[in-house]
């Protein structure tokens, strides 16, 4: 019961960023309708740039997540009016799917010829620090970054709900022919969009970096993640997101409770198959 | 008001409209009328700025606005009510109304006009809260037309208001849209496929074929011509 338990803990604590991972790809793709093959090396910059804060700096990882946002948010702005805005126009997804799977390994390699291949950490005097609650033990910082993930994505929330610019975005995803004849600007609101989306993966990064390892590749399992999360969860659909990424780190640690942690990938994939499958015949029924 | 001048415009290499003359005074109501696939979305989007003229001029209040961005248009005044009302489905009605108010202008006078369009369309204010895609068709298109007030247009322009609709819907509208001609001098450009509604609200009308005027004149006119009689309504 303890361990079971500390499991369904651990897994809530890993199933918050693969939730801030899909909420970000999703907001991207209910405007764009583009899907973001780099989504994962966007936290593994984010990574970095915390580490090199730390080291420049002597910032706490944590006090660094909202200039990593600030810094992440204006690569994605760039990105999106000097790479992606250009290529939306061809109407071509493959344009597309090359440019970001393109900027992924430029991004991944750029790191690699930068940092090493080195495994680096941030050293924090709380690291090894647990909160005993009751049978569950959490890690400190693990604890932090799950709680800023709550806060993060509630105020997310907040803004695509009430705010102007949020409520413009959503206009943008629902209806793009729409938003024109309103006067919505598109081009700024895929520039905002894409920007808030890669800074939602530069503060994932930045979360991470309080108890997880960084290299160059560090990206690439919460980017594939983040794919199942918004599949799972619905395209386009941002609560669906939050709850899919929870079920899928509670899944993750079950399986490695349960049958072995070396299954874990090959369990969530075919789960995520199974649920393509279910879903698929779901709608060929209803027809 | 509004004069267009050897307007032309379409899709890439196809050209839909041929040299588009017309024009639109002050409080006047307009009817562009044409079968399926004439021209007539062609040149509300032509006019409106979300698609190019090749050639022309649009001359509003004296200024050319056949090159401007639409959303440049759509500070001057003029808004559209767009083919197939094109509102956001999961946003509330409310929402979709805060939409229409697309500068410091239009959301300064917010409440205010939005105070007018729920006299004017009363259902808006008793589902407020609700999901646009849960209206009924009227119900969407007022909300269309509500939304259109909200930017404050000088000239308004409904683009098939009719399509999909029941007859009594499209009176209550078109009768909004003499209302405000009358009342708030707001020109009113209703390009429809229904001739006989048409004719029946507005004061002069021209009938699009093939992207080109083929005929204008008073509603009277129109009404009375052996071909629109012949062609449109089938006497």
């Amino acid at each position: 019961m303890d361990i079971f338990l500390q499991a369904c803990v651990n897994g809530l604590l890993m199933g918050g960023f693969y939730s801030l991972m899909g909420m970000g790809q999703n907001v991207i793709f209910g405007v764009m309708k583009i899907v973001n093959f780099c989504h994962g090396e966007m936290l593994m910059v984010g990574m970095y740039l915390t580490y090199m804060l730390n080291q420049v700096f002597g910032m706490d990882p944590y006090l660094c997540v909202p200039f990593v946002a600030i810094i992440m948010f204006g690569l994605g702005a760039l990105i999106q009016h000097t790479l992606i805005t250009p290529s939306l126009g061809t109407k071509s997804f493959t344009n597309l799917l090359f440019l970001t799977v393109g900027l992924g390994l430029l991004l991944s390699n750029g790191a690699l010829v930068i940092f090493g291949s080195a495994y680096r950490t941030i050293p924090t005097s709380y690291a090894r620090t647990n909160i005993s609650l009751g049978m569950v033990n959490i890690p400190l910082p693990r604890l932090i970054s799950f709680l800023v993930l709550i806060v993060i994505s509630i105020a997310l929330f907040i803004f695509l709900k009430k705010s102007t610019t949020g409520k413009q975005i959503r206009a943008v995803s629902q209806n793009p022919v729409g938003a024109e004849v309103v006067g919505i600007n598109t081009k700024k609101i895929y520039v905002l969009t894409y920007g808030i989306g890669t800074a939602l993966a530069g503060i994932a990064g930045s979360l991470l970096t309080g108890f997880y390892t960084i290299y160059p590749t560090a990206g690439a399992s919460f980017g594939f993640r983040a794919l199942i999360v918004v599949v799972v969860g619905g395209l386009g659909s941002i609560p669906g997101a939050f709850f899919a990424g929870i079920f899928l780190g509670l899944l993750e640690t079950m399986v490695a409770l349960f049958v072995s942690p070396s299954y874990s990938d090959l369990i969530v994939f075919v789960t995520f198959i199974v649920i393509l499958v279910v879903r698929q015949l779901i709608i060929l029924r209803r027809k | 008001m509004l004069k267009v001048q050897g307007l032309r415009a379409g899709y890439g290499a196809i050209n839909i409209l041929w040299d588009i003359d017309f024009q639109i005074s002050e409080g006047e109501i307009v009817a562009i009328l044409g079968s399926n696939g004439a021209g007539k979305t062609t040149m509300v989007r032509a006019l409106t700025g979300m698609i190019r003229p090749s050639a022309g001029t649009v001359e509003f209040n004296g200024e050319d606005l056949a090159k401007k961005s639409s959303r440049y248009i759509l500070e001057k005044g003029i808004v559209q009510v767009p083919e197939g009302r094109q509102i956001f489905t999961e946003m509330t009605v409310l929402e979709n109304l805060e939409m229409g108010a697309f500068n410091k202008k239009t959301r300064e006078a917010f409440q205010e006009n939005l105070k007018t369009a729920y006299q004017r369309f009363p259902r808006l204010e008793e589902r407020s809260r609700q999901a646009a895609g849960t209206l009924s068709g009227g119900e969407q298109q007022m909300l269309a037309v509500a939304r259109a007030l909200i930017g404050m247009p000088q000239l308004l322009i409904l683009d098939e208001p009719s399509l999909g609709l029941a007859p009594n819907i499209v009176d209550d509208i078109l009768q909004v849209a003499s209302d405000m001609a009358r009342k708030d001098n707001i020109s009113v450009l209703l390009v429809e496929q229904d001739i006989t509604k048409a004719l029946a609200c507005a004061d002069r009308g021209y009938v699009i074929e093939n992207g080109r005027i083929a005929l204008e004149g008073s509603s009277a006119e129109l009404s009375a011509n052996e071909h629109v009689k012949k062609a449109y309504l089938g006497i």
